[in-house]
């Protein structure tokens, strides 16, 4: 295979200049691991993502913020007040020299800069100009207030996210919204597609454009069968403990290994998979009736029961071994089981190893190397998104940036 | 949508992709090239191993539906009738592609399947790893007939590694990867993971940026490439900051249910509201906006009390706060409380089921967010949009077909007929033979 294959330079030569908040952190960076040059500019105190934690110092640090680093890798940081008066000139110096302009905020603070990226734009016709709001930049909701969570509910990822209701069918526990910030995933995955989609058309038109990309449209776009099933069959489907939500409450539950470690493990209506199930039971000794002419008949004569039969076992050979073990043996056969790892786990797991799932960042400050999560894909051989340089810090590069501004 | 729009001015004309893929995560990439003008055509065999499993999913359009009506005749709870075209859920994750039937375990399916492969951009499959190289027409056999090809392959743990033969759906990549852990209450609750399958999102809309960064090079260089996407990577990819966290702190990454750990804000949470299931998302993010719900409150006198005065007491004490709190919320209405909250600058928002995101959502009436598409069984049907409005190339999920998904095998004469150039007995010939 070709190493020019390879997508993480494949936005070479392209230049974005991202002003905003965390609504465009990871937007930009996707963009930038594809081999696109991201200038941010910030205001005197940092971008507002820098105050967002965790944070690597023991109090609030905005050249420490872990949430920072971790959407602003590969970027360039100058200070500019993109608001001040004597900011124009400059920023009309560098709309010349720029692919995409990425506006990012609550809506006030777009709508109020946007009157200059349009002059801008109308001056600069190749100029990609896409902002990222909380609900868009017209309707009724544009200026509500929002934070991940309230896109979260709005949005309908929390309704459809929690724990099981009681035998009486009533919660008594709240809509969960996932952790950590997948309003703003959905949103910067989004605004990618979209800018990639107006790169391509620039390409044979010679035109750029303005993007308006929705958090909250995004957020709605995520939710499975939970529209369709409302739209044509007038069923609000409800939430479950780590499965499926769906019209009615399902039978499967959690399982935990010999270790303690809860367990992925759900049996689809297969023959195969029930084979699995009890050839899983007979390695570690569990008797069982699955397969007897007894189990046969109980299925056709009772199919909860059957069911509860089914879970109850697989409950029982997920508790016999440790979590590692049974993923092992359960995917030997064929059953899509998977332990529930926290995140951290899989820093040394051979498979992401092996994949070069994690890129090595190399922190000066820190005098060490962080690992960061750095592709969705490989081609054969590397990752496809290319990850090297660790976030910058405020106004590490205003002076690069503010002369290129100056040349003509 | 973008009906008015002139047909040329689509970001992706002239793109044709194979689609093999089936399910969620791969049909989830090719809509999105399908919205920017790309002819996507997907292919799948009349044999039910080789249809797409979600064709027999429910939910299905109401049994009365018929191709000149559709919602419009009402919604009740349908049934497939033995028909693998009336499936919503199918419907709305195939709108603007076209459908064609071919036997790839037929040697002349998969001369056709090279044919087509010729002039394509890309091709695109989720099979279990290996299947396209038994049938001679993985990525090295391809761009021996087509050098500039594009090969995109999604599995859930990727191909290349050391675990590549292991099964994988959404779920599985979801705990696998720790996206599950991280949804849910604090430990000893167990997770509460998600209510779907992200991971067959996440890595759609990741396949279509990939995607359109291939298809630009390729527009300009004439390169191609191979691109092995994994679902549990990109749960990484979605796993925040916990990863880096942890090697900086060396602690196990928690849960902490709707709270906001890594900011100053509480209350921060989903309070119950008057009703059955009904619950409003507040974030309070400033002692003035506390001030604010006070006083919105009408003063009560425990919300005055000094352990609940600065955030980091608040924080100190949410689940007091949370109880108290939802004293108040309890008797109200969740839009009411919602919009009057608003008024005074917090943010709060209504946990909206689909019935309220559908039925109720002003915002998203407005953004013309739902888009009315045809089917040629089932009738016109509201079809999940797309979240943003680019103002030269709009986004259209009703594509160059204008449509919401194919019937199986619906396109066979256009793509077979005029796309590949087969004459009407050529192709009554091979519909004879079991491969189209």
């Amino acid at each position: 295979m070709n190493s020019d294959d390879n997508l993480g330079t494949s936005l070479a030569g392209f230049t974005i200049l991202e002003i905003g908040n965390q609504l465009g952190d990871y937007a930009a960076m996707l963009l930038g691991g594809l081999g696109a040059e991201v200038i941010k500019l910030e205001p005197r105190e940092g971008a507002a993502s820098r105050r967002i934690g965790p944070f690597a110092s023991t109090a609030p640090d905005p050249e420490q913020s872990i949430f920072f680093w971790r959407y602003n890798l590969n970027k360039k940081s100058a200070v500019l007040d993109v608001d001040a008066a004597d900011a124009p000139p400059v920023l009309a110096a560098l709309a010349s020299k720029v692919d995409i302009v990425l506006l990012s905020g609550e809506f006030e603070t777009v709508e109020r800069r946007l009157p200059l990226w349009r002059k801008l734009a109308e001056e600069n016709p190749r100029l990609i100009v896409c902002t990222i709001t909380p609900f868009g930049l017209d309707g009724p909701y544009r200026a509500l207030r929002a934070t991940d969570l309230v896109q979260m509910a709005l949005g309908g990822i929390m309704a459809v996210c929690g724990y099981d209701p009681g035998e009486d069918g009533a919660y008594d526990t709240p809509p969960i919204a996932p952790a950590m910030w997948h309003s703003y995933h959905l949103g910067g995955e989004y605004a990618a597609v979209a800018m990639m989609a107006a790169i391509n058309f620039r390409e044979l038109s010679g035109e750029g454009q303005f993007i308006d990309v929705s958090v909250h449209e995004a957020v709605n776009t995520c939710t499975e069968v939970a529209i369709p099933s409302w739209v044509y069959a007038g069923q609000v489907v409800m939430r479950q403990t780590a499965r499926h939500a769906a019209p009615s409450v399902t039978h499967a539950r959690l399982s935990t290994s010999a270790d303690g470690v809860f367990m992925l493990a759900n049996l689809s209506p297969f023959e195969r998979e029930l084979r699995a199930l009890a050839e899983l039971a007979d390695q570690v000794g569990i008797v069982h009736v699955l397969g007897t002419p007894e189990f046969v008949e109980l299925e056709k004569e009772d199919r909860v029961a059957a069911a509860i039969y089914r879970n109850d076992l697989l409950g029982e050979v997920v508790a016999s071994l440790p979590a590692n073990e049974i993923f092992k043996r359960a995917q030997a056969l064929g059953l899509a089981w998977s332990p529930i790892r926290r995140p951290e786990d899989n820093l040394d797991d051979p498979h992401f190893a092996a994949r070069g799932s994690f890129a090595t960042i190399h922190h000066p400050e820190l005098g060490r190397d962080l690992r960061y999560p750095g592709t969705v894909a490989s081609d054969g051989h590397a990752p496809h998104f290319s990850y090297t340089r660790r976030a910058p810090r405020l106004g590490e590069h205003t002076n690069e940036v503010l002369k290129r501004a100056a040349t003509r | 949508m973008s009906s008015e729009e002139p047909k040329g001015r689509r970001a992706l004309e002239g793109v044709r992709i194979i689609d093999l893929t089936w399910l969620q995560v791969g049909p989830q990439a090719t809509r999105l090239l399908a919205t920017f003008g790309a002819q996507v055509i997907r292919v799948e065999w009349r044999e039910r191993k080789a249809i797409d499993f979600i064709r027999y999913t429910p939910p299905f359009a109401p049994d009365h539906a018929t191709a000149d009506g559709g919602r419009i005749q009402g919604v009740t709870r349908g049934h497939s009738n033995g028909s693998v075209n009336r499936a919503g859920y199918f419907n709305n994750t195939n709108p603007g592609k076209y459908g064609i039937t071919l036997n790839l375990n037929h040697p002349k399916g998969r001369d056709l399947l090279r044919r087509l492969a010729r002039d394509a951009n890309a091709i695109c499959e989720n099979f279990s790893p290996g299947q396209m190289d038994k049938w001679g027409l993985g990525y090295e056999e391809l761009r021996k007939i087509n050098p500039r090809i594009i090969y995109i392959q999604t599995t859930g743990v990727g191909k290349a590694g050391v675990y590549q033969d292991y099964v994988s759906y959404g779920p599985t990549a979801q705990a696998f990867s720790g996206l599950t852990f991280l949804s849910g209450l604090p430990e000893p609750r167990p997770p509460a993971g998600w209510g779907y399958s992200y991971l067959d999102h996440s890595p759609g809309y990741f396949g279509a940026i990939m995607l359109m960064a291939a298809i630009r090079r390729q527009r300009l260089t004439g390169a191609g490439c191979y691109i092995d996407m994994s679902q549990s990577e990109t749960g990484l990819m979605l796993s925040g900051t916990s990863i880096i966290e942890h090697q900086i702190t060396g602690k196990p990454t928690t849960r902490y249910g709707n709270r906001m750990p890594f900011l100053d804000w509480s209350p921060h949470g989903a309070f119950r509201c008057a009703g059955e299931d009904n619950w409003t998302a507040i974030s309070i993010q400033s002692d003035e906006q506390w001030h604010a719900l006070i006083e919105e409150m009408g003063s009560p006198a425990w919300a005055l009390e000094a352990r609940f005065a600065s955030a980091a007491s608040r924080k100190q004490n949410e689940d007091d706060l949370d109880a108290k709190l939802t004293t108040y919320t309890i008797a109200c209405e969740r839009y009411d409380l919602m919009h009057r909250l608003q008024a005074r600058g917090i943010a709060a928002g209504v946990v909206q089921k689909a019935s309220d995101r559908f039925d109720l959502d002003p915002q998203l009436k407005a953004r013309g967010y739902y888009v009315d598409l045809p089917h040629s069984e089932i009738g016109t049907w509201p079809i999940e949009g797309f979240p943003a409005k680019l103002s030269r190339s709009p986004a259209d999920v009703g594509g160059p077909t204008g449509r919401a998904a194919p019937k199986l095998g619906e396109d066979n004469e256009f793509v077979f007929g005029k796309l590949v150039g087969l004459s009407t007995a050529e192709m009554a010939a091979l519909t004879e033979e079991n491969v189209i």
